[in-house]
């Protein structure tokens, strides 16, 4: 039996510390451990709610409008504020183009460079892969320095910088653009379409990829246009067995994202990607209700006042660190989140994949049918996702009305509560603020990479991220490049890095 | 050729994301111009390497020009640095030993230099900026701390850094061309924290004649008299110097958060605080209160007529005042 304790697991957003017990070459185990606690929660108690705005961001430098707009939506909902359609416009727009930042530096800077792995070494496509994907000199891995930046400046007309803006407050935005950011905008949006999107990354036309909505369509796609990434994602990544690798957690879940605009109600807007939760066993779908979401500590170096057993709505939860102590049983600064269907406590998967599938793209859909989930997926899932994207934002930015106001002040309430939910770039993404007197009296967030990448619960159920690398064949134990492929395509963030570590705390057997 | 570690403590990874946004030069183009050899970054390096190059550093086999830290330096839980663990031991332990080895060291974002956000009341990880808490000297590594080259911490403030600002830094320590005469009290390059963020506002006519806008979402008026905003005693190039090559908070309406002083996050973010005599409690840069008074009062009474109303956009424009 082999211990392998990879700290840190580099180029994911956040510590993590990756512990995976290996048996005669496969996963036996898996512990998930963050090792990195910033108590935001905790700064967050008693101050003025609008200060949330400024902080929250500051969360995670690569997502950080994801969590703004989690707070504006929070906010809207705990003030009862209007929202002008153009305000939510230009909030999708922002949180688009961070999501499209974020989708081709995961693909590019975080994940595809693993290609060059030695285990790959002999494959015919190797050399291939190497032009393309090497870290700083791979033609498209330049390509994606130089364009990925592109996204932040659409978020700076409107943001004023990224990361780190604060430009989305409840009631719309606090900008007011003229018709030339506007241009502005979109021009930036056409060149990155033109010269990255379809030449580097799908390799064809834009429109004509949209259309695609089944396998079918995709081999054909590969067939037409077989110079992009994708189609060499997608051909390179089956010969190196990506579709059977990481499939993990039954159950697909998004929290829904893209309100429109016309449509927006804090906590009940008609979504673009709609809601829910998929049984990829039978494909039903659950529809998704906040008050069955619950937390745990007891494998996490949290207390609870009422004891280990209980998970908490965030609505009541608390945040209560406790030292890590290496002979406790605790083991991560993560709580374990999960799901209450009838009487059982599922730990589903979020992510691009689950956005999509749930939201009903009909091309990821029936991927997914096929496939389940799995390494490959979930790449090719960032890329559907980077394509939609592109169109969504020249549509939100097509349809804004200059004549009309993004703004509208709402009046602030003393003693309220609301919570907001999205999809954030890795995933599904809430907040909740209970205010009290004026004051934020309890604040709590779940991050996708929580959701995915928690502890067991009391009950021994295990999180996603434990359940996708249980069995995963691991070809040279002192190169365990499959277990780094599963972790990193969750393009993990436990702020902002996973590490795989060697420990003073803990044996150590191998590094990554 | 130079090397360059990167380390994180309690950090966003805000700053990493800001310098990828570096356009003229990139990152890439710059560190390869200029011959510096990035030895490590948690999310760009495709080895997994860590702990080999920091022992190597800290045996002396592996020379270290410019450590460059992001993120607060965790002490907690009682010192213990438990709360940020790195490579197996608290990142403070390997901390104290490589910021004796390296040449210079940069502290990039407001929590590496001052301690930010997580250093905020009631600061439960016991964060601390590298030479800086808060506003007093100190910090993790203590007052009389010099660099190899005996340089304090070279503090790069802003919530995150913008990559000009530190690129431009790192050319001047490559080119040696930087002198301690070149710091600010605390230990900023003047270069880019001798301004205030007011520099380059396009709302600085409305500053000027004291013509206030009351709510958020309007090009018009100034944020500073209602709003929080914190530009005329922020010290800062964000005007100037603009963000993603397009803007700044303020010029779409967001106030200035006050992200590179050392007191951020200083909170009640979005509104003035005022004294009974409605005089905003905090002053613009250099500017006591009875010049202030006085001038406000001319001011106001000299404001152009055009500037009361909307500029482009038809309507009475109640919002400013
Ligand atoms: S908006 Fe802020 S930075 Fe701009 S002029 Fe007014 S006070 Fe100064």
């Amino acid at each position: 039996m082999n211990e392998k304790i990879i700290s840190p697991l580099n180029r994911v957003e956040g510590d993590l510390d990756l512990k995976v017990i290996i048996e005669n070459n496969r996963v036996i185990r898996a512990y998930p451990m963050s090792r990195l606690f910033r108590g935001i929660e905790i700064i967050l108690r008693n101050k003025y709610p609008m200060d949330s705005l400024v902080i929250t961001p500051r969360i995670c430098g690569i997502c950080g409008a994801s969590h703004l707009y989690a707070t504006a939506q929070a906010l809207d909902m705990a003030y009862n504020a209007y929202v002008p359609p153009n305000g939510v416009r230009l909030r999708n727009v922002m949180a688009l183009a961070e999501m499209a930042q974020n989708d081709v530096r995961h693909t590019y800077l975080m994940f595809l460079i693993d290609t060059v792995n030695k285990k790959y070494e002999n494959l015919p496509f190797y050399k291939d892969m190497v032009l393309r994907w090497a870290p700083y000199i791979g033609s498209s891995y330049k390509e994606a320095v130089k364009w990925s930046k592109k996204y932040t400046e659409i978020y700076a007309i409107f943001g004023g910088q990224w990361p780190h803006g604060s430009a989305m407050v409840p009631g719309g935005v606090t900008t007011d653009p003229y018709y030339n950011d506007i241009m502005k905008a979109k021009g930036i949006l056409t060149h990155i379409t033109v010269e990255f999107l379809e030449k580097t990354v799908l390799g064809g036309p834009l429109y004509q990829f949209l259309e695609i909505n089944s396998l079918n369509g995709l081999e054909q796609w590969c067939t037409d246009y077989p110079n992009g990434d994708l189609c060499k994602i997608w051909n390179y990544g089956k010969d190196m067995g990506w579709l059977e690798l990481g499939r993990g957690s039954n159950y697909l879940m998004s929290f829904g994202h893209v309100p429109l605009a016309e449509k927006y109600v804090p906590g009940n807007s008609k979504l673009m990607f709609d809601k829910g939760i998929i049984n990829l066993e039978n494909w039903e779908k659950i529809d998704l209700d906040q008050n069955n979401i619950l937390e745990f500590v007891s494998s996490s170096y949290y207390t609870y006042d009422e004891g280990e057993k209980i998970g908490l709505h965030p609505f009541d939860g608390e945040t209560k660190p406790l030292p890590p102590n290496a002979s406790s049983s605790k083991y991560t600064f993560t709580k374990a989140f999960r799901y209450k269907l009838g009487n059982s406590l599922i730990a589903p998967e979020v992510g691009a994949i689950s956005m999509l599938t749930v939201g009903g793209n009909s091309l990821m859909v029936d991927l997914v049918r096929r496939f389940k989930s799995n390494v490959l997926l979930r790449e090719i899932a960032r890329i559907i996702r980077l394509a939609l994207i592109h169109k969504i934002i020249m549509d939100e930015l097509n349809d804004y009305d200059i004549n009309k106001p993004a703004y509208k002040k709402p009046d602030e309430v003393n003693t309220t509560r609301g919570y907001g939910m999205l999809e954030a770039p890795r995933g599904s993404l809430g907040h909740w603020i209970v205010i009290k007197e004026g004051k934020i009296y309890n604040y709590q967030i779940v991050t996708p990479t929580q959701i995915n990448m928690g502890p067991e619960d009391p009950f021994g159920n295990l999180s996603h991220l434990s359940l996708s690398l249980l069995g995963t064949e691991v070809n040279d134990v002192n190169n365990p490049i499959e277990v780094a492929h599963v972790v990193r395509s969750h393009d993990a963030c436990m702020v902002c890095n996973v590490h795989f570590f060697d420990s003073g705390l803990e044996k150590m057997v191998i590094r990554l | 050729m130079k090397n360059l570690l990167w380390l994180q403590g309690g950090a966003c990874g805000g700053n990493t994301l800001s310098v990828l946004n570096a356009s003229d030069p990139d990152l890439f183009t710059f560190l390869f111009t200029h011959n510096v050899k990035l030895l490590w970054h948690p999310s760009l390096s495709l080895d997994n390497n860590i702990t080999q190059i920091l022992n190597d550093i800290i045996s002396d086999r592996l020379h270290l020009d410019i450590l460059i830290f992001e993120g607060t330096v965790i002490m907690g839980p009682n010192g213990t640095g438990m709360y940020d663990i790195f490579a197996g031991k608290p990142m403070i332990e390997w901390l104290r030993k490589i910021a004796t080895k390296a040449d210079y060291i940069i502290a990039v974002g407001s929590c590496a230099s001052f301690g930010g956000i997580p250093a905020s009341e009631p600061n439960p990880t016991e964060s601390t900026g590298l030479q800086f808490h808060k506003k007093d000297c100190g910090g993790f590594l203590g007052k009389n701390f010099k660099s190899r080259k005996g340089f304090p911490v070279i503090n790069l403030s802003g919530c995150p850094v913008h990559p000009e600002w530190l690129l431009t830094t790192l050319l001047l320590i490559i080119e040696d061309k930087l002198s301690q005469e070149d710091l600010d009290e605390f230990n900023r390059p003047r270069l880019f924290y001798s301004t205030t963020t007011q520099f380059g506002c396009p709302r600085q006519p409305y500053f000027t004649y004291k013509i206030s806008t009351k709510e958020l979402g309007h090009r018009e008026g100034c944020l500073y008299f209602e709003l929080g905003c914190r530009g005329p005693y922020t010290r800062s190039s964000c005007n100037n110097i603009l963000w993603n090559n397009q803007s700044s908070k303020t010029r779409v309406g967001t106030p200035c958060m006050g992200c590179t002083e050392f007191d951020f996050p200083s909170f009640n973010f979005f509104k003035t605080e005022k004294n009974r005599s409605g005089i905003p409690k905090r002053l613009p840069l250099g500017v006591s209160r009875g010049s202030y008074v006085t001038f406000s009062a001319v001011a106001k009474a000299s404001a152009p007529q055009f500037l009361l109303r909307p500029l482009v956009r038809k309507g009475k424009g109640d919002w400013i005042e």
